[in-house]
């Protein structure tokens, strides 16, 4: 009797975990069947390079694509070597105090909502960019960028943070009874032994930066157009998604959107499949 | 009883937009008693004339549920041809096609004109038909080529569902290009709040819109005001339309009833819009 | 060199660590300064009357009263779907799984962890639209297509935050009931789940202020600008997010934009406060379950 009834939840628990992974393919599914259309005929790579003009029957997402790519890494490239900094300081090089005062401020950060950092970009940075360089609106790669940054910096953090805890005690002792200084255990022993976390953080922190839909939305511009500059005005993959949406969900113009959730996609488990290959062990990362 | 009659009446004129005014100033009397929910998308140029009418609305019947949405022109007469809404507000009038393809039915009860709009701080306040042509192309990228300062012009411009960008594009446009480095924003709304926080910048927008915040330019030697849009000087004008799919029913045909009384008209010509009575 | 080399990491360190934390600061403060004006009964509840307001008995069009309502039944409803199948799920990875299924299992979830939330609005509005057309001509896009597809962004959190609380309880623990004559069953809902119950409970935690601060999924799945207090799961509803995000983009006269800032520092204050309970409640039942006999 017993048996049955712990059988019995044992399939129910299987199918909760069955149904929780089997929506990961849903989700794929759906769009590739909704956007069909433009997928048939090797149309696919054909969007990939073409630029969007609707009036000229052009649905490509190629500025789309490009404007994600820019935005997204050079979005990482400002948070690097800000979260270095601070995550050496957090977990090897700064002083009790200081440390603590540092990781708080940091956990109190990942709090913030997204929409938060773009409502603040839009009155704050914009205009601010826009007085210092003088050229164009403020609503560029670089606002954008900027606040990506800010936005991504405080998870890489505290993975970096993590990594850095991570190596072994007896190593940084090492150190000390060597008369190392701090500075040293950092370079020579720290960084070392965690790049495998390190390269982890900046697989996070870009799949996370390629994902963010609102800071580009509020703050890049939305031109359709590859960007030339930092200066520039551009769009990316999600804020396609969500100024298109509205648009006549039988048109390819909408069926459109569905071949950006599908690059998405892909780079996405890309990313998961990155940080799978660093890590074959380890399951603790969390996006 | 006067209010039905009204309503009748309105449909067999179809879309029209003149019929009888022997609407009675208390037409929120025709809510009274019902219950229900009304969906509302579409054309953001309607948006404050229509938050203001489900505000009066609801405030004298609390059983009833107004949602407006935006989304653009486009959206509005898509979503209620699919019935996805109940009302489908559009700043442009339907196609042919559009018409046939979800039976619509349109009701116009404001007119409305779209003006192009600068920063309070640009020094231009004027711009010819090719001057606009060009600076929307691209072609014009500078202010001092319009007589302004010398900067660098910023482009705004709307989505394809936008019917506001629809009449701008053809009859002010002349069906040309706009610069792929336009920004895009989302609504009249939004415009004016780019073009207001951007003194270089440079866009379009609904005249029942325009306020101190931002400065109307003279398009052709006529300013896009009101009253120019009323005696019919301003050509780039149009209506802003309530679409429904098939005859609409119930709540919705009170809805655009109210839109149409008097009250309602006076609420039109309040934010801004001419009334179409 | 070297050491002049040394200096100057140090030196960078310190400044990225100043550089973080003066950027913070600019934006809470930017924030308070231009907001706390605002912050009053007015702001939430327009100009109508509080009392008939919280009974719903009249209306408010001038204030955040529809959006914060909005946004808690959002989160109410996300949450109710969500922990049932995440928990239940954890379960499975952690205590029945095989290795290999184990192994499929956790990439899935992790691949839908990662995905963007965008993405994750566009399968909900998708989901809506083919209901709408195949099955009944009532269902579009409103609260509860809305708390679905944000309870499919929480899952991968609660399911994560589970599975590893089970994994990471020790051997004792675990061989303990077992070896008294407990069933597996018995053994997870007697022993297993209370001491990991500061893990799940966190992981519910920040699955709620995820779902708090969310705007992307929800503009694809039912949010509007007005909608009043939603009177059912199938009306639009409006949310605080979604209202910030409004406001930036079209703010109508300054009194509006101010109400923006009142917004943002609401959200703001709400999902600091449940941060900040995740961390406190997980060092408080690990105390609890720890100490207690």
């Amino acid at each position: 009797m017993i048996k049955i009834h712990e059988k019995l939840i044992e399939k129910v628990l299987l199918l909760s975990a069955s149904v929780s992974a089997s929506l990961t393919i849903l989700i794929l599914g759906f769009m590739i069947v909704l956007g069909l259309p433009l997928l048939t005929g090797g149309l696919f790579f054909d969007l990939l390079t073409q630029p969007w003009s609707p009036r000229q029957e052009l649905y490509g997402i190629y500025p789309m694509v490009m404007g994600t790519l820019a935005i997204a890494f050079l979005g990482v490239l400002f948070a690097c070597p800000l979260s270095l900094g601070c995550a050496s300081l957090i977990s090897v090089l700064g002083p009790r105090p200081v440390s603590l005062f540092l990781k708080r401020i940091v956990q109190f950060m990942t709090g913030v909502p997204t929409v938060i950092y773009g409502f603040v970009g839009v009155f704050l940075l914009v205009p601010f960019i826009r007085e210092l360089f003088q050229a164009g609106s403020g609503m560029c790669v670089l606002s954008a960028s900027l606040m990506l940054a800010v936005l991504v910096s405080p998870t890489m953090i505290l993975f970096f943070s993590d990594s850095f805890n991570q190596v072994p005690a007896s190593y940084l002792n090492a150190v000390d009874a060597l008369g190392g200084s701090r500075v040293q255990k950092l370079l020579y022993i720290v960084l070392p032994c965690a790049w495998r976390g390190i390269l982890t953080g900046l697989v996070l922190g870009t799949g996370r930066a390629l994902g963010d839909t609102l800071i580009a939305l509020m703050i890049a511009g939305n031109a359709v157009q590859a960007p030339g500059s930092v200066l520039d005005s551009a769009r990316t993959l999600t804020s396609h998604i969500a100024l298109v949406i509205a648009a006549d969900y039988e048109s390819l113009e909408f069926k459109s959107i569905f071949a950006c959730g599908i690059v998405l996609y892909m780079f996405t488990t890309l990313a998961v499949i990155g940080i799978r290959a660093f890590n074959p062990s380890d399951r603790k990362t969390t996006l | 009883m006067k209010a039905k009659t009204l309503l009748v009446s309105v449909f067999l004129v179809g879309w029209s937009l003149v019929f009888g005014s022997n609407a009675n100033a208390t037409a929120l009397e025709a809510f009274k008693g019902e219950k229900g929910t009304v969906k509302i998308a579409g054309g953001t140029a309607h948006i404050p004339v229509v938050k203001e009418a489900a505000k009066r609305i609801m405030t004298y019947n609390p059983a009833i549920q107004i949602s407006i949405a935006g989304g653009g022109s486009g959206v509005g007469i898509k979503q209620v041809g699919e019935g996805l809404i109940d009302i489908g507000n559009s700043g442009r009038k339907p196609t042919d096609e559009e018409i046939k393809r979800y039976n619509l039915h349109m009701f116009k009860w404001a007119i409305d004109g779209v003006g192009i709009v600068v920063n309070p701080k640009n020094p231009v306040t004027s711009l010819s038909k090719e001057q606009t042509r060009n600076v929307f192309a691209g072609k014009i990228n500078n202010w001092k080529q319009l007589g302004g300062t010398d900067k660098p012009i910023t482009v705004y411009t709307r989505d394809e569902a936008s019917g506001t960008r629809a009449v701008f594009w053809k009859k002010a446009l002349a069906k040309g290009d706009i610069t792929p480095r336009a920004n895009f924003v989302v609504s009249n709304g939004a415009m004016k709040s780019a073009i207001a926080q951007d003194p270089y910048g440079i866009g379009y927008v609904s005249v029942g819109h325009i306020d101190d915040t931002v400065s109307a330019v003279t398009f052709c030697g006529v300013a896009p005001t009101l009253d120019n849009v009323k005696k019919g000087k301003y050509t780039i004008a149009r209506g802003l339309y309530s679409n429904t799919k098939g005859k609409p029913g119930g709540l919705a045909e009170k809805m655009i009833g109210y839109l149409l009384s008097s009250e309602g008209q006076e609420i039109v010509s309040e934010k801004g819009f001419v009334p179409v009575k | 060199m070297n050491r002049f080399f040394e200096k100057f990491l140090l030196g960078c360190a310190w400044a990225s660590a100043l550089l973080l934390v003066t950027t913070i600061f600019c934006i809470v403060g930017y924030l308070i300064i231009k907001g706390a004006e605002t912050l009053n009964l007015k702001l939430i509840f327009g100009n109508t009357d509080p009392v008939d307001a919280l009974l719903l008995k009249r209306q408010v069009f001038d204030g955040l009263f529809p959006a914060i309502v909005g946004t808690l039944l959002l989160v109410l409803l996300s949450v109710v779907w969500a922990i049932p199948v995440g928990i239940a799920s954890g379960i499975y990875l952690a205590e029945y799984a095989g290795k290999k299924i184990n192994r499929a299992l956790n990439l899935l979830l992790d691949i839908l962890a990662g995905i963007p939330s965008i993405v994750v609005g566009l399968f909900g509005f998708s989901v809506a639209l083919v209901l709408h057309k195949h099955f009944s001509e009532d269902i579009y896009p409103c609260l509860l297509i809305s708390s679905l597809a944000l309870a499919l962004l929480v899952l991968p959190y609660i399911v994560r935050t589970t599975q590893v609380s089970l994994e990471n309880l020790s051997s004792e623990t675990r061989l303990t009931a077992l070896a008294l004559g407990a069933t597996k069953l018995q053994n997870i809902f007697y022993v297993l789940i209370p001491k990991s119950l500061s893990g799940i409970a966190s992981g519910v935690i920040l699955a709620i202020g995820r779902c708090a601060e969310d705007t992307a999924v929800i503009m694809l799945t039912g949010v509007v600008a007005t909608a009043g207090v939603p009177h059912s799961v199938f009306a639009n509803y409006e949310a605080l997010p979604f209202y910030i995000y409004y406001i930036s983009a079209q703010y109508a006269d300054r009194q509006e934009l101010l109400t923006g800032y009142g917004a943002a520092i609401i959200l703001l204050t709400l999902c600091v406060i449940l941060f900040f309970s995740a961390f406190v409640i997980k060092k408080q039942l690990a105390y609890y379950s720890l100490y207690r006999t």
